[in-house]
C-alpha cells in the first residue's frame, strides 16, 4: 500500500500531486525514447524500487537490451511457471549471458497452490484461467507489491483500444507502471533487434509468434482490465483539489527573516500575524482578522498602537469601509493561489474606498500571481516561496507589461492608447 | 476581420514569452506540477489521458485563410496530422510535446492567434453565431462587441482565478445559433423603446452535471455600459460564487441558490458604483472596432438563388448538399456555406492538415478570406456567391468534406470521450461513428429531417447532450460503459433540457434504440414538415419512452 511503499515522494506529496507529476512525465519524452524513459524511472523516479518483469518471449530481448544499458544489476523477474518450453529456459540463459544481466530472478508458483489446485499438472486443460492465476498472477503480485513500480514491455499496438498506453501509468494501488516500449510498433521491434544483432528466441524462427504457456505473451497484460491503468483512479483525486495551506501567517514570524517585498527590495516585516489569545485593544504591529475587528471595533479603534487588518476570502470589506483609515497596513489573504477573491477585495479597498496605507498580499504569494495582484492595487508582498523570492529579488518576474483593461489607479497616457488599453505600472 | 495592431501583437508576444519561461521552469523542476497547472491551463494546455492537449482560441469562431494554414502547419509539424474543432469554436491538438509548446505559441502569434484563456477558471473564448455579419435574420453584427469583450477579458487581473470557468456567448440574430441560454452569460441583441440596439443579459445557464437554462438578468444594457455591467456581474460572482465544491462553483449554482432577484440586486448595486466610470465604452471606439468588421466588397451577382430542385434531379448529392448546407445571406446573390466535419464513420469535428489547407484555399478564393468555426463542430464559408457553389462543391468532394448533412441526424456534436479525455467515463466518438453508419443513407436522413444528436462521454456534458433533440450521455456503472438517452433538449431560443426516459443502454444497443425513437417520430408526426423536436413537444414523453423500453 501507499503508506508502506518506499516511493520517494509518496509520503511528502498528496496523491493528486504525485499522480499529476507522473502523468506530466508522459509529455517529456520522445515517443521512441525508451532508454530515456527507463533511465528516468530507474534513476529519478524509483531508484532501487523498480522491478522489471519479462516473459523472455519473442520480443522480450528489446526491453532487456535497454535494461542492460541502464543497469545490468536491475532485478529482472521471470515467471517460471513450470510449463515453459525448454527453448525458453535456454533463452533465459542466453540473454543473461549476452546482455550481462546479473540479477534475473525466477518466480515460481506456491507449491501449496500447485498441490491443491493442480496436483496432476492438467489444470491448463480444464481451467486455463485458474492455471494462469496460480502460476503467474499470484507470484507476480507477491513480488511487485514489494516495489514502488515495475517495468513492462507492453506496446500500444497490442492493445485494442486506440492509443491507451502511455509511458508512465499510476495503478489504482498507487504503483507506477513504466512502459518504455509503449510507442514501439511491430516493425520497430524487428528493426531494433536487427540493428543491435540481438539473439532471437529459438522458437521464433520456427513460426512461433507468441511464446509462453498461455496465449498472451505479456504477463503484465494477464487478466488485467485494459483500462485499469488509465488514470481512472485519478478523476476523483483530481476533483476538488484544495490547496492545503494552513496559514503561514498564523505563526509569529522571525524578525530577521527578510520576507516582505516592498519598494523594490526585501525587508524584515515589522508586522506579525494575529494569534489566539491576542488582545485587540493592546496588540501592536499585528494584522487583526476582519471578523475579530468587527467584534471588537471599539477596542481596536481605541488601541493606541499601529495595527493592521487581515482580509480573508469571504470577508465583506464593505463593512470596514469607513474604518480603513485606522489601519497602518491591510493584508489581503490568499490562502491558496487559486482563490481569487482577494483580487476583488484589493480593488475595492484601493480603488473604491481610496485606502492610502500599505496594501499587502499574504499567504500563497507566487511569482506568477504577483503581477495580477499589483494591478489590483497591492503594493507589498509577504513571500515565503523561495523561487518567487528569487524572481522578485532578481527582478525577473515573467510578466505581460501590456494590458487591455482599465484597472487600478494607473495613469492613462492620453491619446497614446485606444480605449481599453493601459501601460503597466511597475511593481 | 479584426486585425492586430502593434499593441495586440506585442501583448501576445509578451504572453508567449511569459509562458515559455513558465514551461522552462516546469521542465527544469523549479515549478511543481501543482503550481504549473493553473498557469498552463490559462494558456490552453491540458494534461489528458496520454499527453498534453493544446486548445487554441478562435475568437468568436472567426479565422482567416492564413490562420487556418497555420493550424494545418501545427497539425502536421507538432501533432499527428489532424486537429479537433470544439463546441466553443476553438481547435484543439491532442498530441503536442511540452517542450514544443513555446514554438507552437510563437508560430500562432505570427498569425495573430494564441491559446490564452482557453481553459482555467477565467473568462473563456467569447463565442457567437457562426453566421454573424452574414445572416439574413441579424439585428446587429455581434463581432465588434465580441472583440471588445475579448480585449476586456484578456488577462483580466481580477478575474483570472474565478471560482470556476466562465463562458460568454452572444448572438445578434433573432434565431439563437450560439446556445446563449446555456452559457454563464448569454447576450442577445435587442432594441429598447427608442429603437436603439443594446443587449439582453442572460445569466446562469449551463450544462454539466446540473443543467440549467439561463435567466434574464437585464432586459436591456446599452453598448456603452455593457463592460461595466459585465464587470459588475463578474465581481459578484468572484466574491460570492461557491468555492467549497468544484461542482457547485459555476455561476448557475449561485443564481440558483441565491435567486435571480437577489443576484440582480447585487449586480445592480455594483453597477451603480461602476457605471459611467472608466469602463464606459465611447462610441468612437465601438466605431473603430466595427470598421474591422465592415461588410466585404460584395459583387453584383445576376443569379439570386440556386434552383435546388433542379440540381437535385441533375445530381442528387449536390442537390442535397445545397438543400442542407446553405444559410440565407443578407446580401442578395450570396449564401453562407457549412462545410460538414461529420463524415460517415468519422470523428466529429476532426479535420486533417490537408483539409485545413483546402478550406483555407476556398476561403481565400471564394469567401473574402474568411472562415468560421461553428459550435456544432463544422466550418463555414460565410460569404459565397451562389455562382461559385459548383466549384466549391467540387473541391469539397475531392477532399472528403462534401457531406450534405448539416442539421441532420449524422451532424452530431460529440466530445472526445474516453479515447482522449481524462475525465470521461465512456467512449463517445465510437458511438457517433456507429450512429453515422446506421443512418448513412442520405434518403433516410432526408426522411428524418432536422434532428440534432449530441453525445457526451461524461456528466460534464462537453458534447451538450442535455440540449440535443436526442442526447446521449456515457456513464460508467460497475465497470461497464452505459449510455443514457435523453429526448427533447433544445439549444436555441426555445431552450429546453432533454428528459431522461429510463435506464441506460450498453453501447451496442444505442443505434437501435435511437432508430426506435426515430421510427416513432416518423410514424407519429403530423407531416414531414413537423420536425422531431416539434413532434416531441406535441406528443410528450410517452410514445418515445415506449419506443425505448416497450409498453408496460
Amino acid at each position: 500500500m501507499a503508506q508502506t511503499s518506499p516511493l520517494k515522494f509518496a509520503q511528502s506529496q498528496p496523491d493528486h500531486a504525485r499522480a499529476g507529476a507522473i502523468m506530466a512525465l508522459n509529455g517529456m519524452f520522445d515517443d521512441m525514447d525508451a532508454l530515456g524513459v527507463l533511465r528516468h524511472a530507474v534513476t529519478e523516479l524509483l531508484p532501487a524500487d523498480l522491478a522489471i518483469v519479462s516473459s523472455f518471449g519473442a520480443d522480450s530481448v528489446v526491453l532487456l537490451h535497454i535494461v542492460a544499458q541502464v543497469d545490468r544489476a536491475l532485478p529482472v523477474y521471470f515467471l517460471e511457471t513450470g510449463k515453459h518450453f525448454v527453448e525458453t529456459l535456454a533463452y533465459v540463459e542466453t540473454l543473461k549471458e549476452t546482455l550481462g544481466l546479473s540479477n534475473v530472478v525466477a518466480l515460481r508458483p506456491d507449491p501449496r497452490d500447485i498441490a491443491r489446485f493442480d496436483p496432476d499438472g492438467t489444470l491448463w486443460e480444464t481451467d486455463p484461467d485458474s492455471c494462469c492465476h496460480i502460476r503467474k498472477t499470484e507470484p507476480l503480485d507477491a513480488t511487485v507489491s514489494g516495489f514502488g513500480g515495475w517495468v513492462t514491455g507492453r506496446k500500444r499496438f497490442q492493445t485494442t483500444e486506440r492509443g491507451v498506453l502511455p509511458h508512465f501509468e499510476l495503478t489504482s494501488d498507487d504503483r507506477i507502471k513504466v512502459n518504455p516500449l509503449a510507442y514501439f510498433s511491430d516493425a520497430d521491434i524487428t528493426t531494433y533487434k536487427l540493428k543491435y544483432g540481438l539473439p532471437e528466441h529459438p522458437l521464433y524462427n520456427m513460426g512461433y509468434k507468441s511464446i509462453g504457456c498461455a496465449p498472451c505473451t505479456s504477463v503484465v497484460a494477464e487478466g488485467e482490465d485494459p483500462r485499469a491503468g488509465r488514470w481512472r483512479g485519478l478523476n476523483k483525486k483530481e476533483c476538488g483539489i484544495h490547496f492545503d495551506f494552513n496559514g503561514a501567517i498564523a505563526k509569529p514570524m522571525a524578525a530577521q527573516e527578510l520576507n516582505l517585498y516592498k519598494d523594490g527590495k526585501f525587508i524584515a516585516d515589522p508586522f506579525r500575524a494575529w494569534a489566539e489569545g491576542d488582545d485587540p485593544g493592546s496588540v501592536r504591529y499585528t494584522h487583526i482578522p476582519l471578523p475579530v475587528f468587527l467584534a471588537n471595533r471599539e477596542a481596536v479603534l481605541a488601541n493606541p498602537h499601529p495595527v493592521g487588518l487581515l482580509v480573508s476570502p469571504g470577508d465583506n470589506v464593505e463593512l470596514v469601509r469607513d474604518d480603513l483609515g485606522r489601519f497602518a497596513s491591510v493584508a489581503i489573504n490568499f490562502p491558496g493561489f487559486t482563490d481569487g477573491r482577494g483580487y476583488s477585495s484589493a480593488r475595492l479597498i484601493a480603488e473604491r474606498y481610496g485606502y492610502q496605507g500599505e496594501l499587502r498580499a499574504v499567504g500563497d504569494v507566487l511569482a506568477d500571481q504577483v503581477p495580477l495582484m499589483a494591478r489590483c492595487g497591492i503594493t507589498t508582498f509577504l513571500v515565503r516561496h523561495e523561487p518567487t523570492k528569487k524572481a522578485l529579488a532578481d527582478g525577473k518576474l515573467a510578466t505581460v507589461d501590456l494590458f487591455y483593461q482599465p484597472v487600478g489607479k494607473t495613469e492613462v497616457p492620453v491619446g497614446t492608447r485606444p480605449f481599453l488599453r493601459r501601460a503597466v505600472e511597475k511593481v | 476581420m479584426y486585425r492586430y495592431d502593434e499593441f495586440d501583437a506585442a501583448f501576445v508576444r509578451e504572453r508567449t514569452q511569459q509562458f515559455s519561461d513558465q514551461v522552462r521552469r516546469r521542465l527544469s523542476g523549479d515549478m511543481s506540477e501543482d503550481q504549473f497547472r493553473p498557469l498552463r491551463l490559462m494558456n490552453g494546455l491540458y494534461l489528458q489521458l496520454h499527453a498534453y492537449m493544446l486548445r487554441i482560441a478562435v475568437p468568436y469562431g472567426t479565422v482567416s485563410s492564413r490562420q487556418m494554414r497555420m493550424l494545418a502547419h501545427i497539425a502536421r509539424s507538432y501533432d499527428r496530422g489532424y486537429g479537433h474543432f470544439t463546441t466553443r469554436q476553438n481547435i484543439q491538438f491532442n498530441w503536442p510535446k511540452l517542450r514544443d509548446i513555446p514554438q507552437i505559441l510563437a508560430d500562432l502569434a505570427s498569425v495573430e492567434m494564441h491559446a490564452i484563456q482557453t481553459s482555467g477558471n477565467c473568462i473563456r473564448n467569447i463565442t457567437t453565431d457562426q453566421f454573424a455579419g452574414a445572416a439574413a435574420d441579424e439585428i446587429i453584427d455581434p463581432r465588434p462587441v465580441a472583440e471588445i469583450l475579448r480585449q476586456w477579458s484578456s488577462l483580466h487581473p481580477e478575474f483570472s482565478f474565478l471560482p470556476r470557468k466562465f463562458k460568454i456567448a452572444m448572438t445578434g440574430a433573432t434565431t439563437d445559433r450560439a446556445a446563449i441560454r446555456f452559457h454563464d452569460i448569454g447576450l442577445q441583441a435587442t432594441t429598447n423603446d427608442l429603437g436603439e440596439i443594446g443587449w439582453q443579459v442572460w445569466v446562469g445557464g449551463g450544462l454539466g452535471r446540473t443543467p440549467m437554462i439561463g435567466k434574464l438578468l437585464s432586459g436591456y444594457v446599452a453598448h456603452e455600459h455593457l463592460l461595466a455591467y459585465l464587470e459588475s456581474t463578474l465581481r459578484v460572482y468572484n466574491r460570492y460564487g461557491r468555492r467549497d465544491n468544484k461542482y457547485k462553483a459555476r455561476i448557475k449554482i449561485l443564481v440558483h441558490e441565491e435567486g435571480i432577484e437577489s443576484i440582480r440586486e447585487q449586480v445592480e448595486a455594483e453597477f451603480a458604483e461602476v457605471k459611467g466610470g472608466v469602463l464606459t465604452l465611447p462610441q468612437a471606439e465601438l466605431d473603430r472596432i466595427s470598421a474591422y468588421f465592415a461588410a466585404p466588397q460584395y459583387e453584383l451577382v445576376n443569379a439570386r438563388s440556386v434552383d435546388v430542385a433542379r440540381e437535385k434531379i441533375l445530381n442528387p448529392f449536390y442537390g442535397r448538399w445545397l438543400e442542407r448546407n446553405l444559410n440565407a445571406h443578407r446580401q442578395p446573390g450570396y449564401v453562407s456555406v457549412t462545410i460538414s466535419l461529420k463524415p460517415v464513420g468519422g470523428a466529429p469535428g476532426d479535420a486533417t492538415d490537408t483539409q485545413m489547407e483546402v478550406v483555407a484555399d476556398l476561403a481565400q478564393r471564394y469567401s473574402f478570406d474568411e472562415l468560421r468555426v461553428t459550435h456544432e463542430q463544422n466550418l463555414v464559408l460565410p460569404h459565397v456567391k451562389v455562382t461559385d457553389l459548383p466549384a466549391i462543391y467540387e473541391v469539397l468532394v475531392k477532399n472528403g468534406l462534401a457531406d450534405g448533412n448539416a442539421g441532420q441526424i449524422t451532424d452530431i456534436i460529440c466530445c472526445p470521450g474516453l479515447d482522449f479525455c481524462a475525465l470521461a467515463n465512456a467512449r463517445s466518438i465510437p458511438i457517433a461513428q456507429e450512429l453515422t453508419r446506421k443512418f448513412e443513407s442520405p434518403e433516410r436522413q432526408a426522411e428524418i429531417g432536422d434532428l440534432k444528436i449530441k453525445i457526451s462521454g461524461c456528466i460534464n456534458a462537453c458534447g451538450h447532450h442535455h440540449v440535443g433533440h436526442i442526447g446521449i450521455l456515457g456513464v460508467e456503472k460497475k465497470g461497464t460503459e452505459l449510455y443514457q438517452i435523453t429526448v427533447g433538449g433544445d439549444a436555441t431560443e426555445k431552450a429546453a433540457i432533454g428528459d431522461i426516459l429510463g435506464h441506460g443502454f450498453v453501447a451496442e444497443e444505442v443505434p437501435n434504440a435511437i432508430e426506435r425513437l426515430v421510427n416513432t417520430y416518423i410514424a407519429r408526426r403530423e407531416s414531414p414538415a413537423e420536425p422531431f423536436i416539434a413532434a416531441y413537444r406535441r406528443l410528450g414523453k410517452e410514445p418515445f419512452k415506449e419506443a425505448l423500453y416497450g409498453a408496460n
